[in-house]
């Protein structure tokens, strides 16, 4: 298992993007593969460190890469509420967070082989995003 | 992380070339340039987007606010994307169906013809 850790900062998203994709290419993943990767680890990290700055916190955004037989499966996890707030608004027209939020749900379901958001004991949320291997 | 943003004029048309990643932290500065360009009268404008590697749910986001603006003066904006990878999240999201999007700029601005 790798972790990192990440204040809640947009400058540090890309930060992860470069780490895991650079995983990605040495588990021998594709080009397709790593973009996907890239791509929903890059939502999921946006989605949290946008959360917290909403909910007003400091708190460090983690990220979990855990290598099994088949898969990969990546958890971020934050202390904001963002989550909540998607189907609030759906209309692509209004432009607001919520319908930002609705379109990274939509790009992380479509990327990943399964996409789960649970609530974290003491706030907060946990995104699970599961990728093959093969 | 840079993001290159260079504008041009074709005929009546304002051309941002973009270069690099578009992502949380690099999308207020495309979505800074687009609303200045509408500001200053610019009401069609084409976003190319062929020299960008990496594009999120915030780049989208920008991109739907200044249809908004633009559409508001009765304006048109366009995409010029033939990168799969780019392409991909416009199909996964269903923004293909709400941004015009060209093979070129020649064609996004009528000058293939």
């Amino acid at each position: 298992m790798i972790e990192l850790e990440i204040p809640p900062r947009t400058a540090y998203v890309g930060v992860v993007r470069l780490a895991l994709a650079s995983l990605g290419r040495g588990l021998d993943l594709d080009d397709e593969a790593v973009d996907d990767l890239k791509i929903a680890v890059s939502e999921a990290c946006t989605n949290a460190v946008l959360s917290n700055e909403e909910a007003g916190g400091d708190h460090p955004v983690s990220i979990k890469w855990t290598q099994e037989a088949e898969r990969i499966v990546v958890e971020v996890a934050d202390r904001g509420t963002i989550y909540d707030r998607r189907g609030d608004d759906d209309s692509l027209s209004s432009g607001g967070i919520s319908a930002r939020v609705t379109m990274s749900v939509a790009m992380l379901s479509s990327l990943v082989d399964d996409f789960e958001i649970s609530p974290r004991h003491g706030g907060g949320s946990s995104a699970r995003l599961v990728f093959p291997l093969s | 992380m840079e993001l290159g943003l260079d504008v041009r004029k074709v005929d009546s048309y304002s051309v941002v070339d973009v270069k690099g990643e578009i992502d949380v932290y690099t999308a207020p500065k495309l979505r800074e340039k687009l609303i200045e360009l509408v500001s200053e009268g610019s009401h069609d404008v084409v976003v190319n987007l062929e020299g960008v590697d990496f594009l999120d749910s915030t780049g989208l986001g920008v991109l739907v606010g200044a249809l908004k603006r633009v559409k508001a003066h009765d304006g048109s904006l366009s995409l010029v994307c033939t990168q799969d990878k780019i392409l991909k999240i416009f199909k996964i999201t269903g923004l293909t169906k709400v941004f015009p999007i060209h093979d070129s700029v020649d064609e996004a601005t009528g000058n293939d013809r």
